[in-house]
């Protein structure tokens, strides 16, 4: 194992005369590191087990025979090492390089990595200008090998490094060496074209130019480009990435291994996705609907404008007749900027963010149950996990980086894994979490509540209970307990098809484990009922004693890369910056006093209000930024009429949005790639994005155009720069202060844990614990409209290279459910229900049980007409997700 | 010709012996392991090999007890025994014979071996191209079980010894025994790196025994005489037994002979297999398999055991001796045999992946008469930079036929060269870029 136990015992070894005192079991390539001593190697890599093929890490051991491979050899006591100091270690490498440039095609100069090639530089450092190698050299053909990744196998020294990351990080195992000899070749696994998740990690392990990135291929010599370290824009895991740029174009997007939240891996959102900002569509000027056409104007008249409408409004008709909704990806210095211009400069709190599409539900949970609006674990936690329970996450999909955590904990570290996923184990282009789960209990995507239910039921019959707890807090448990007896069994599996040994055996591997991280996924949180099971899952931590011990918690997921931050900055109507509680006087009166305004005392009001009032004709204006609600929610939310009926509605964008072309004023705002700032990730962590490109054409930063607005409005906000707007925050809010590589995770809040299990629980325990009213048994199919791996929202659709891999809708169903309905791969059905009906190529996958479709939220535009609407009634996050449809093959395609 | 008693291939030596259980039993098979299952406790059967001084038969020659010795006896899970049928060695054909014609002698060895080392479940390794051998042997595993030798309940004693029988798909690095584990796992077949050793982190990372064929087909006739019975045979203290070694080549009577160890190579190859075919006197001979580097006249009175041979420079490898007369030449053979281990190699390590590509290339130039002064210098220094440097013991076997061949018979190669630069056109040279 490249990472060493977590034992302290130390070793003392000497290599090339210097004295290293490392962990037991580092291995001697690593602790050479640790002293300066670079070992050349080719096959080696900290994140990979060793393979020890390459043969360039030789070096000399005392009292070892022969040449070892440090890559392969641990540190001992005593152990005395040469390597650059060793004439014979040297020499063998030296050899080395000369059998590698034997077949080596030495076309560096139209190779994309020469210039930071370990061959090229290995070759500079040990070898002499010619080769002697003076036969044939083997030539591969050269073969197409996939929309974005290309290969050029002569370039390949056969390290492996790519077949391994792709087995043993990724789990999708798409690579595999072919052939035999000289003639290996690194293909995809099978004969056809490679189709996999394109994480690019293949790409950034390639010690050599043998396996590269198509998009940026030919475009750049490595020495041309300028490297910005910035965060990825689009889920919320928050990898760290580096654009790199020339002359103002973004040429390729990396990560540095190890670093970051990620530790250098990416997903292909991050990699290939890239391209957005610099898509010919985005806007370049403000607009000014004239009519039905809209006409490009200057800032100035755009912003007056925007500012004597809205002061009309509300002088009209109140400020509260103004509403604002930001988008999570904006920074948190926009969001910020944003509600306090709303709260302070327009006089409204009717402020809401993409966090109300479901990442709500989890914080609002964790706030209810445990007292913080952060998890109380870390990535950290979850890789050194013992047990890990997923719950409606489809991980791979949704949160690709945080799913490289679960599978670390558990392909290497044995960590146990529970999933309650609407995913069948099956092999396929991209990887599966169930295929690796001990425990996997599958349902449908309307039956999370119920497995949920009968986990803690079984949780319950079994007694794992936290004996302490169930001392003080009698009342809640019993109520609980009560109520799971009246579920029965029968009715648990009429719903779920999992009989009741299955909960019994995952709750007693759930019981087992002592550091127990439960995640939630979108199928939760933005399913129907889904903070009721967020609460429920968190009340599984609670009984069984696990909620408060280190390295345990709930961690749910969100899905845009500042849905965090949106709701940490106040951007959701209710909450104040800091997960403050509008309705609190105090807390008020003192954010009034620092910001120097007054903070109205009205209600916040949340995204499905807006658009009910709108409807009513009580709000006027809508501010939106960043946000497509007519693209995000389907007709049956009412935003049609909704937007329609809107006074003024201005909204700030990278492009004309569906929701935008229906807007009076547009202003264009620059991408994250044009500004400074910073973004929270799903874990709470805050880093900092910056600017890496000119901004596009006028576009500027969003909280620029507040400030420009409030200045408009006589009422000014001004800030020289982000980092003053970061100051103010940092000043108001002490745990944003946190801005180091590994964030501490929040600490449960044991005087909210008291209250909820003493009162609290009380008010909605009842509907929790209720079984949801069974389906009908019909021909019915569940839609579920789900994240793509290969794309993030509609935002993503300007990304070429996603789009290379996923262009289209499709409806994806099981091959077994098509072929009982007759319906093959690429076939048109028609997916209809009472609210529509819609045609739609199919496809298959193997992975999506039966009786359920998917189809890719990114492409919903036909598909979302069929979406039933509801909200909760506790978060107000709007549901939106599943439907009930009929499948019928349209007889003719 | 001196008849010598021969202890493995005795059974099928008798007229009319089928390989059948019932002949095996006949001639007093499974008598072995009833013995050692009521007799004896798995440590008993360890020592017993240890003091019979057994050594594999596979090609390194390891004590066989004393590897037994190092499966953990601990250990929770399963342990495994893998029987290393893969023999692809050229010039070695005796695994082939015991398997096909006494299949129940090896079977009886792995169950004795099971029950030494703790394991429950065992593999026979085959190679790929032994069609007829898998299926006599998979038979015979049948017959077996059936017979209650092997199964759920062997012999009524409550142990489970099970025996599979498995092909490789044509390979010979399979025959390494960790590349054979890979592929036994269903990975390409690739040797891994050691350590860790099979002995703790085997088949499926747990502890596993791999032992070869005939080394198998000892062990029924260790526990029926005793380990010093064995002990006394051969060339004691340290090549105890006999061997069974394949004579190949240009001798009268090819084919395997089961016979001490320690006998001298001459009376081998000129009384045991009736010398050579015609009145060209003998040049050169492999004494162990392709892997073994070649050795002259002067060393046929070298004995036939592990510690001789190797002194003189070789091994006794997998006893595949293969003699060439006078008019051979030595330069074609060790281009042959480099040919071998070209397309063999698997490629997994840089020194023998490409060494294998670059010594073939420079051999064939040579042998074609277009060898360059230098060339020779650059065999040699290929050669010392693969030996030692690879993952597996193939580095070594590769370059032993050229480094012996570049001993004794230099001269061979430098006239080649020599003819080369005479023949080549001496007009100036165009020059060529080759990438
Ligand atoms: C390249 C190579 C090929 C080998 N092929 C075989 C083989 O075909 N059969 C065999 O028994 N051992 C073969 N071996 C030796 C095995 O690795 C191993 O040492 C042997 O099976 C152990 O059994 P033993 O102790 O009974 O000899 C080979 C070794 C190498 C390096
Ligand atoms: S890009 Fe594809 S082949 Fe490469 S590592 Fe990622 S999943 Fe594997
Ligand atoms: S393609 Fe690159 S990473 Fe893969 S084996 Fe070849 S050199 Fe190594
Ligand atoms: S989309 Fe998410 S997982 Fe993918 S690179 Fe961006 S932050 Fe990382
Ligand atoms: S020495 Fe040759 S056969 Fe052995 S692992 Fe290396 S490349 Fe493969
Ligand atoms: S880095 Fe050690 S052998 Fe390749």
């Amino acid at each position: 194992m490249p990472t060493p136990s977590t034992t302290t015992e130390t070793v003392t070894l000497t290599i090339d005369g210097q004295t290293a005192t490392v962990p037991k079991g580092t291995l001697v390539i690593e602790a050479a590191r640790q002293v300066g001593v670079m070992v050349p190697h080719f096959c080696y890599h900290p994140k990979l087990t060793p393979d020890a093929n390459c043969r360039m890490c030789l070096v000399e051991i005392e009292k070892m025979p022969r040449l070892q491979t440090s890559c392969s050899t641990q540190a001992t006591e005593g152990m005395v090492v040469k390597s650059s100091s060793s004439v014979q270690a040297q020499e063998a490498r030296k050899m080395v390089l000369d059998f590698i440039l034997a077949n080596h095609p030495l076309d560096c100069p139209v190779c994309d990595q020469g210039g930071r090639c370990d061959l090229q530089d290995f070759s500079h450092e040990y070898t002499a200008t010619s080769s002697r190698f003076q036969e044939l050299k083997r030539v591969f053909p050269k073969e197409y090998f996939s929309p974005l990744i290309e290969t050029q196998m002569n370039r390949c020294v056969q390290c492996m490094r790519c077949v391994r990351y792709c087995d043993q990080i990724m789990d999708v195992k798409a690579l595999a060496p072919t052939g035999r000899g000289t003639l290996t070749e690194i293909k995809a696994f099978g004969a056809h074209e490679l189709d996999c998740e394109f994480c690019g990690g293949c790409v950034q392990i390639c010690p050599v130019g043998a396996i590269t990135s198509r998009l940026s291929m030919y475009e750049f010599r490595p020495w041309m480009l300028k490297r910005t370290d910035s965060v990825c824009g689009y889920c919320g895991d928050g990898c760290q990435i580096t654009f790199q740029t020339k002359d103002n174009a973004l040429i390729e997007i990396n990560s540095t291994q190890g670093s970051g939240r990620n530790n250098g891996d990416l997903c292909a959102r991050g990699y290939f996705g890239y391209h957005v900002s610099e898509h010919p569509d985005r806007l370049t000027l403000p607009l000014i609907r004239k009519g039905d056409e809209f006409q490009s104007v200057q800032w100035e008249e755009a912003l007056e404008l925007v500012g004597q409408q809205l002061l009309d409004v509300k002088a009209k008709y109140g400020a509260d007749a103004i509403g604002g909704l930001i988008s999570g990806r904006c920074t948190n210095e926009d969001i910020y900027v944003f509600q306090k211009f709303m709260r302070g400069v327009v006089g409204t709190n009717r402020i809401d963010s993409s966090a109300r599409y479901g990442h709500l539900n989890g914080v609002h949970a964790l706030q209810r149950v445990q007292g913080t609006h952060r998890w109380s674990v870390s990535f950290e936690d979850i890789e050194s996990a013992d047990t890990l329970l997923l719950v409606g996450t489809n991980i791979t999909e949704t949160n690709p980086i945080t799913g490289l955590k679960v599978k670390e904990a558990v392909k290497r570290r044995g960590a146990k894994l529970i999933t309650i996923e609407a995913l069948n184990p099956a092999i396929g282009s991209i990887s599966n979490i169930v295929n690796l789960a001990q425990q996997h209990l599958g349902v449908k995507p309307t039956g999370f509540s119920t497995a949920i239910l009968g986990l803690l039921k079984a949780v319950v019959e079994q007694s794992i209970l936290d004996a302490e707890l169930q001392g003080k807090a009698p009342a809640y448990f019993n109520a609980i307990s009560a109520r799971l007896q009246a579920l029965s069994w029968d009715a648990i599996f009429a719903q779920t098809g999992l009989a009741s040994d299955l909960f019994t055996e995952a709750a007693q591997v759930f019981g087992q484990g002592k550091k127990v991280v439960v995640l939630v996924g979108p199928g939760v949180l933005r399913s129907e009922g889904g903070f009721g099971m967020t609460m429920n899952l968190m009340d599984l931590l609670l009984i069984t004693g696990k909620l408060t011990n280190p390295g345990c918690g709930l961690a749910p997921l969100a899905e845009e890369n500042n849905d965090q931050g949106a709701f940490e900055m106040g951007g959701t109507g209710a909450v104040l910056p800091g997960g403050t509680s509008l309705g609190d006087p105090a807390v008020r009166e003192n954010l009034s006093k620092a910001w120097g305004r007054p903070i109205p005392d009205t209600p916040g009001s949340s995204l499905p209000q807006l658009i009910e009032d709108a409807q009513q004709g009580k709000l006027k204006a809508l501010f939106v930024v960043g946000e497509n609600p007519l693209a995000s929610l389907p007709p049956s939310s009412g935003i049609h009429s909704a937007l329609e009926k809107l006074d003024f509605l201005v909204c700030q964008e990278l492009f004309l949005t569906e929701t935008a072309q229906k807007a009076h004023v547009v202003l264009p705002a620059c991408s994250y790639a044009e500004k400074d700032g910073t973004f929270t990730n799903t874990e709470g962590h805050i880093q900092s994005v910056r600017t890496a490109i000119d901004m596009v054409g006028e576009s500027r930063p969003d909280w620029e155009i507040f400030s420009a607005l409030s200045v408009m409005m006589n009422n000014p906000m001004e800030y020289g720069d982000v980092k003053e707007i970061g100051k103010e925050i940092r000043n108001l809010l002490p745990g944003t202060r946190t801005l180091g590589p590994a964030p501490l995770p929040a600490q449960p809040d044991s005087s909210a844990i008291a209250r909820y299990v003493t009162t609290d629980y009380q008010r909605d325990i009842a509907p929790r614990y209720q079984l949801p009213v069974n389906d009908a048994a019909t021909d019915e199919i569940t839609l579920q409209v789900s994240q793509s791996l290969f794309h993030s929202g509609k935002f993503s659709r300007k990304a070429k290279g996603l789009l290379q891999v996923e262009a289209t809708g499709k409806i994806y169903l099981h091959p077994e459910e098509a072929a009982r309905r007759g319906i093959s791969d690429g076939d048109m059905v028609k997916v209809s229900n009472s609210l529509g009906e819609v045609l739609t190529p199919v496809g298959l996958r193997e992975r999506i049980p039966q009786g359920v479709a998917t189809f890719p939220e990114h492409f919903d535009e036909e598909i979302r007409q069929l979406l039933p609407y509801k909200v909760d009634p506790e978060t107000q996050v709007p549901y939106y997700k599943l439907a009930r449809v009929h499948l019928k093959k349209v007889v003719g395609s | 010709m001196a008849q010598y008693e021969t202890i493995l291939l005795k059974n099928m030596e008798q007229p009319g012996y089928s390989g059948s259980l019932e002949d095996y039993e006949r001639a007093g098979g499974y008598q072995a392991l009833r013995k050692v299952l009521k007799d004896m406790q798995p440590d008993q059967v360890i020592e017993e090999v240890k003091k019979s001084s057994l050594r594999g038969r596979g090609g390194a020659g390891f004590p066989t007890g004393v590897k037994w010795g190092f499966i953990p006896k601990d250990h929770p899970g399963p342990k495994y025994l893998c029987c290393n049928a893969d023999e692809s060695e050229p010039g070695t054909f005796k695994d082939r014979q015991l398997m096909e014609r006494d299949p129940h002698q090896m079977l009886e060895g792995m169950a004795i071996t099971c029950f030494a080392i703790g394991a429950e479940t065992s593999y026979v390794y085959i190679r790929g191209e032994f069609r007829l051998g898998a299926k006599i042997l998979e038979k015979a595993v049948q017959e077996a079980k059936a017979a209650g030798y092997l199964g759920e309940n062997v012999l009524g004693t409550g142990r489970t010894i099970n025996i599979f029988v498995h092909a490789g798909a044509g390979a010979y690095i399979c025959g390494e025994e960790t590349a054979l584990l890979e592929s036994l796992e269903g990975k390409r077949g690739q040797p891994r790196f050691k350590p860790p050793f099979p002995a703790t982190h085997g088949l499926y990372q747990k502890p596993t025994v791999v032992n070869n064929v005939e080394t198998m087909a000892n062990i029924p006739h260790i526990m029926n005489k005793g380990g010093e019975w064995f002990a006394g045979i051969g060339s004691p203290p340290k090549s105890c037994g006999t061997r069974i070694f394949c004579l190949s080549g240009h001798v009268n009577r090819p084919g395997n002979y089961e016979v001490p160890m320690g006998m001298p190579f001459r009376e081998f190859i000129y009384d045991v297999g009736g010398g050579m075919r015609s009145d060209k006197p003998l040049k050169a001979f492999i004494p162990g398999g392709a892997s073994a580097p070649f050795l002259t006249p002067e060393h046929l009175d070298v004995k036939m055991d592990f510690e001789a041979v190797a002194m003189a420079g070789s091994m006794l490898g997998s006893g595949g001796v293969t003699v060439m007369e006078e008019g051979t030449s030595m330069v074609w053979a060790a281009l042959r045999l480099m040919e071998f281990f070209y397309h063999e190699s698997c490629g997994k390590c840089t020194p023998c992946r490409e060494g294998s590509s670059w010594l073939t290339q420079i051999l064939q130039r040579i042998w074609n008469k277009q060898g360059r002064q230098g060339d020779l210098d650059l065999l040699d220094e290929l050669c010392k930079n693969i030996a030692g440097r690879t993952i597996c013991a193939f580095g070594e076997a590769e370059v032993g036929p050229i480094q012996s061949t570049l001993k004794y018979f230099r001269h061979e190669y430098e006239e080649l060269i020599r003819e080369a630069e005479a023949t080549r056109p001496q007009s100036k040279e165009i020059p060529v870029f080759t990438h």
